[in-house]
């Protein structure tokens, strides 16, 4: 049976992993690669990094920075962040990611994720999604969160599944870095719209939350980032909680009933 | 006995570096080799595993029948997911021919949500090489999956939605795995040196 995964977030600038406090003063919390090992061996059942780098300068460590990490890490690699076209997601998978997200760049053109499938297959492919709540509609945003496109959500998410992405990255603007859980309805809303895996992200403040991705939120997967970055849970913790509400995963060391 | 040449095949896409760099952690560094006829001068022959069946089976073949010959005269060659399927005839995916060196097609998997990806257990595992590396929960990323026409061939199965499928298959020297034991962690990078030990001891 297939295992629904725990996924780390690693936001990354400069070829460093950094820490915003409410988007701003960005610090830095330490080598990526380093990182990403160290939640390997704590059970991590992916690793995603985000690059948030303001300037082409610093996004050009980025492709160095994965073929880095892809001569340390045994579980899969997904890169995204300022990826436009079919070429870059080929320098990417070539550098060693095993996965590459487009959010920005498939908005302004769909057929990016095409072109992409087609070349390197669906299961490397996914379809990055800021949504928030506008009016009772749940809106795509681009450009880091802040440009509105007036895209529905479900609607965007049928589409880029349409067009060939594998997976669809769902992020909710108004949970993101607030702990209080999930946005359920939203994941909910898009895992029922797609057949192809949803992973939820944004929100997650306790093992509880992570649990409810699952089961109201009908996620594949979760994406974590803050809570194990400040040590506030750990891998194992999160792990044992879905395993204890029935949820599969994959058993990694110190998950316990 | 010289260092062994073990070689990967690199027919286009894909990261080659957790491959590579597992191999290498068995004490050979691998040739990455893009001409399928040079392909086969080798001790040991990886076919890696990310791509769509018609373009891997164009750059196939001008080599096919080349590597067919080696592999059935008992050149050891382990196929990782994509690489696997072209150990069978061919694919519903698109046209093109595989090496046919396991009898075979392959086949969407029968499940609602597609692709499969993501940790999946293993099921009736009879090589030794999983059992010898502990190996029991395997990353998975397809939408196809090989159907052999042989059970025997069979060497451990997974199960995604309805389906149950081939996990892996063995003849003789040629070894298929349908997951990725690049990124399977700590038991996958030990499945691949199990194998290589198997080949070169």
């Amino acid at each position: 049976m297939l295992t629904r995964r725990l996924i780390v977030c690693l936001d990354v600038k400069g070829g460093r992993v950094v820490k915003g406090v409410n988007f701003e003063s960005l610090r830095d919390v330490g080598d990526p690669v380093a990182l990403a090992e160290r939640y390997e061996r704590e059970g991590a059942d992916e690793i995603v990094y985000l690059d948030i780098s303001a300037s082409a300068e610093e996004r050009a460590t980025l492709l160095d920075l994965a073929r880095r990490t892809a001569e340390r890490l045994f579980i899969p690699l997904t890169i995204g962040g300022g990826i436009r076209t079919a070429d870059d997601v080929a320098r990417a998978l070539r550098a060693g990611a095993d996965k590459v997200s487009l959010n920005t760049s498939a908005v302004e053109r769909p057929e990016v994720l095409a072109e992409a499938s087609h070349r390197f297959g669906a299961q490397c492919v996914v379809a990055s999604i800021d949504a928030a709540l506008v009016d009772g509609a749940y809106r795509v945003f681009v450009k880091g969160g802040k440009v509105p496109t007036g895209l529905e959500a479900v609607a965007w998410a049928r589409e880029c599944e349409r067009q060939g992405a594998g997976e669809i990255l769902l992020t909710s603007i108004d949970r993101d870095g607030v702990r209080g859980g999930y946005d359920l309805a939203l994941t909910r809303a898009i895992s029922e719209a797609v057949h192809v895996p949803v992973i939820a992200s944004g929100g997650a403040g306790t093992s509880a939350h992570v649990v409810e991705a699952f089961d109201a939120g009908g996620a594949d997967a979760a994406l974590v980032a803050g809570i194990l970055h400040d040590g506030v849970a750990t891998v194992a913790e999160l792990k044992s909680a879905m395993k204890r509400a029935g949820v599969p995963v994959r058993e990694t060391a110190g998950v316990a009933a | 006995m010289p260092e062994p040449r073990i070689t990967i095949f690199d027919y286009g896409a894909g990261n080659l570096h957790s491959l590579a760099k597992a191999v290498a952690s068995f004490g050979t560094a691998p040739v990455v080799e893009t001409d399928p006829v040079r392909a086969v001068e080798t001790d040991v022959l990886l076919l890696p595993g990310v791509g769509a069946f018609t373009p891997a089976a164009e750059r196939l073949a001008p080599g096919r029948d080349v590597m067919q010959q080696a592999l059935a005269g008992g050149l050891p060659c382990l196929g990782i997911c994509l690489g696997m399927q072209l150990l069978l005839d061919g694919s519903d995916e698109g046209t093109g021919s595989g090496l046919g060196v396991i009898p075979g097609w392959v086949t969407r998997i029968d499940a609602e949500r597609l692709p499969q990806i993501g940790w999946n257990s293993l099921e009736d595992a009879i090589d030794p090489l999983l059992a010898e590396s502990g190996l029991d929960t395997v990353y998975y990323a397809n939408s196809f999956i090989c159907r052999p026409d042989k059970r025997s061939h069979v060497t451990s199965w997974s199960t995604h939605g309805g389906d149950r499928f081939a996990g892996s298959v063995r003849r003789g020297r040629t070894v298929g795995v349908q997951f990725h034991p690049e990124k399977s962690s700590s038991a996958g990078v030990a499945f691949i040196h199990a194998f290589l030990r198997e080949m070169l001891t």
